[in-house]
């Protein structure tokens, strides 16, 4: 098996607001192979891209705890500081495509330029070279090199996200986490990207971390599967055992809400509201919502069970004598 | 049969791109020559490749594009070239659930504060009234606890609730005529469902008419009576939804459908198959049909002769050579 790449360990980012403390990220571990995608699932506003911002500390202003642990190939990252973080870590070794990414191109620079930009920061290399190099990314995407020339208007939305994939890649990074890659595309746009990521994974070892809360299109690209719930991890599994027999009562219902264009199905939505974070319900969070909610549900945080080799869910129904 | 109450006839709508003082400037076709009608209390999910013209579309008609040519009839009325005091009666009459969240909302104001704005423009009610107003909005888009969200400001919301913050200001005014622009795309499919339950609901109620842009054509078979693609400017098939996605004719409209995963781990080992080549610019679309690069059935006449569009069926249609009677 490769060997983990990146390690976290209990890590938390919490918020500080006027209502309260808001705990986006709440004790999330998992860890990552290389080569190895994870696709992290989750409703909206579960803490998917707090999860994303804490592991490449990109932080809002009001942090209230930011903590745990990082292992970036062995190395503790939590330990650096913030010039040294953005000097070593962030785009280098670990890089992001965000949420909406192809909207946050710069309007008035050239597309070759933004994706060299880059080196030329953190290298120091110098601007032919970056330019040059930038090419053969575009190229690697599957854009033509001549639109490095170009202005975004000019791209589709389609070459715009290559064009910041391009981005995310030049470093050479280990990880590149994917926030949402293609939730603004068109499905046949979004499987071109899907056929270029694959084909970059299986070309250059890289490892993933895919952020989506669409739970078929996460399968295009992920060996494992975590789901998030309400600042936790609530399975993490395969993800030939995940699409097949997930075992987390939310997990259950979040795959039964998926409508299926082919089938007729009936829709089902979760009942009831998603959690307050700020004042996260006692005992397992999803109690309140489940079906199968027993009395220690309702008092007592579930433990993480290992129910078979390398699938954890955190319920009780899987608890031993619980 | 239920009255219309939007007719669109041969609407166009073509941007300037000015390029310095020198170069002539270059006239994208964002909207070509498109023409359809909507019923009362009826919706039409409007689906198609990205950049295909859809915002642009949904704008037009809404009036916060000036239209280049053609006409917009609402409810028996040419609302085409309103001004001033009608212009601002047709405002209120429809809605706009922009697409990207993040820009939509001032970022210096609470979301409560967002979502009186548009009462307060409108001089409605006491602010009293106005305040429950305002949660009840919030607590219909499922942002609950209400307190935990009213008082925030929108860059502390994730993707996914300011978008149901974006449907809730649109519906605020109770329009008759609502566009929404992907108005559930950072949603979860549990939460999307009930939020698209939550608009069907209204739009039954109310008897509102949507346009409903989405890239999801998995839901669009349970919120809609219509479907329309959209490719390049054009608009290529419109059907009853069940219909399209049972028997797609255009060769875009299959080639999208087959692209959409059903959750499978077998997914990843595969590369999916799509059309060669990248979508068309709009500045010089290629002549004949603006799919023919990418069509795999192209004939002759697809390169250099504009596409009819035939009713294949009552109420399908289809602009595309292989269905035209030569
Ligand atoms: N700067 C902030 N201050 C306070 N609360 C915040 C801040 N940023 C995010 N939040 C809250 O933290 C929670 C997690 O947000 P996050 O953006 O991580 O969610 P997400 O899982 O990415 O959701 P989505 O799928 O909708 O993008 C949300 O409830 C959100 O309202
Ligand atoms: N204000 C503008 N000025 C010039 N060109 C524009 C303007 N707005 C949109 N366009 C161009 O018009 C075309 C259609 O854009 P539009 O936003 O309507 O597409 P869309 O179908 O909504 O795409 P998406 O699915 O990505 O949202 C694109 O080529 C876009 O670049
Ligand atoms: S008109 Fe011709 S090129 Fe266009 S979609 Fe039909 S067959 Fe294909
Ligand atoms: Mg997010
Ligand atoms: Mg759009």
């Amino acid at each position: 098996m490769p060997e983990v790449i990146l390690s976290v360990k209990d890590l938390c980012l919490y918020y500080a607001t006027r209502r309260g403390v808001v705990k986006a990220v709440d004790k999330v571990s998992f860890d990552l192979r290389r080569g190895e995608s994870l696709a992290i699932v989750g409703e909206s506003g579960c803490g998917k891209t707090s999860l994303a911002r804490a592991i490449i500390r990109l932080l809002p202003r009001n942090v209230h705890t930011f903590d745990g642990q990082l292992l970036l190939n062995g190395q503790d990252i939590m330990k650096l500081d913030d010039e040294e973080f953005r000097k070593e870590v962030r785009w280098r070794k670990i890089s992001i495509v965000f949420q909406a990414a192809q909207n946050s191109l710069n309007p008035v620079l050239r597309v070759g330029f933004q994706i060299a930009e880059p080196l030329m920061i953190h290298n120091g290399m110098p601007r032919e070279e970056a330019l040059s190099e930038a090419k053969k990314y575009l190229r690697m995407v599957g854009v033509h090199e001549s639109f490095a020339e170009r202005y975004p208007f000019e791209l589709s939305g389609g070459m715009k996200q290559r064009a910041v994939i391009a981005m995310a890649l030049i470093m050479k990074p280990y990880v590149v986490i994917l926030d949402e890659p293609t939730s603004a595309l068109d499905v046949i746009t979004q499987a071109n990207i899907m056929n270029l990521l694959k084909s970059i994974k299986s070309e250059t070892g890289i490892s993933y971390i895919f952020i989506t809360h669409d739970v078929a299109l996460s399968s295009e690209l992920a060996d494992k599967v975590a789901v998030m719930y309400a600042g936790e991890i609530v399975e993490l599994t395969e993800s030939e055992e995940f699409y097949t027999s997930p075992k987390h009562p939310y997990a259950q219902k979040l795959m039964a809400s998926v409508p299926t264009l082919r089938a007729d199905k009936k829709l089902e939505f979760i009942p009831g509201t998603p959690p307050s974070l700020i004042n996260p319900p006692p005992g397992c969070r999803f109690h309140p919502r489940c079906p199968y909610v027993m009395d220690v549900c309702r008092s007592e945080e579930p433990p993480v069970v290992e129910v078979k080799p390398g699938h954890y869910v955190k319920c009780w129904l899987y608890a031993k004598g619980g | 049969m239920e009255e219309g109450v939007l007719r669109v006839e041969n609407l166009s709508k073509w941007f300037t791109i000015r390029r310095g003082l020198l170069a002539p400037p270059l006239t994208l076709r964002a909207v070509d020559n498109v023409s359809f009608e909507l019923r009362r209390g009826e919706a039409v999910s409007l689906v198609g490749e990205s950049g295909s013209g859809k915002t642009t579309l949904g704008k037009t008609v809404l009036r916060l594009y000036e239209p280049t040519s053609g006409r917009i009839l609402f409810k028996g009325r040419d609302v085409t070239n309103l001004k001033g005091k009608e212009l601002l009666w047709y405002k209120r009459e429809t809605g706009l659930v922009q697409q990207d969240p993040y820009g939509a909302m001032p970022s210096f104001m609470t979301i409560s504060r967002i979502l009186e704005e548009p009462l307060i423009i409108h001089k409605i009610g006491t602010a009293e009234e106005r305040k429950e107003a305002v949660f009840k909005a919030l607590e219909d888009v499922r942002l609950t606890p209400v307190e935990d969200f009213a008082f925030k400001y929108p860059h502390m919301l994730s993707g996914g609730q300011l978008q149901r913050v974006a449907i809730a200001r649109a519906l605020i005014l109770g329009p008759s005529f609502v566009v929404a622009d992907e108005p559930v795309s950072m949603l979860d499919a549990s939460v999307r469902i009930e939020i698209l339950t939550l608009m069907r609901e209204l739009q039954e109620k109310r008897g509102i008419s949507f346009i409903y842009i989405t890239h999801d054509l998995s839901t669009t078979r349970y919120f809609s009576e219509w479907i329309f693609i959209m490719y390049a400017g054009h608009l290529v098939e419109k059907a009853p939804t069940k219909e399209l996605i049972r028997e797609p004719q255009h060769p875009y409209t299959q080639a999208l459908l087959a692209a959409i995963p059903d959750p499978d781990p077998e997914n990843r080992k595969r590369y999916r198959e799509v059309p060669p080549g990248e979508p068309p610019s709009l500045i010089n679309p290629p002549p004949g049909c603006r799919f023919h690069p990418r069509c795999p059935y192209v004939m002759d006449v697809c390169r250099s002769e504009e596409p009819p569009v035939v009713e294949v069926k009552p109420g399908h249609y289809v602009k595309c050579w292989l269905y035209a009677k030569k």
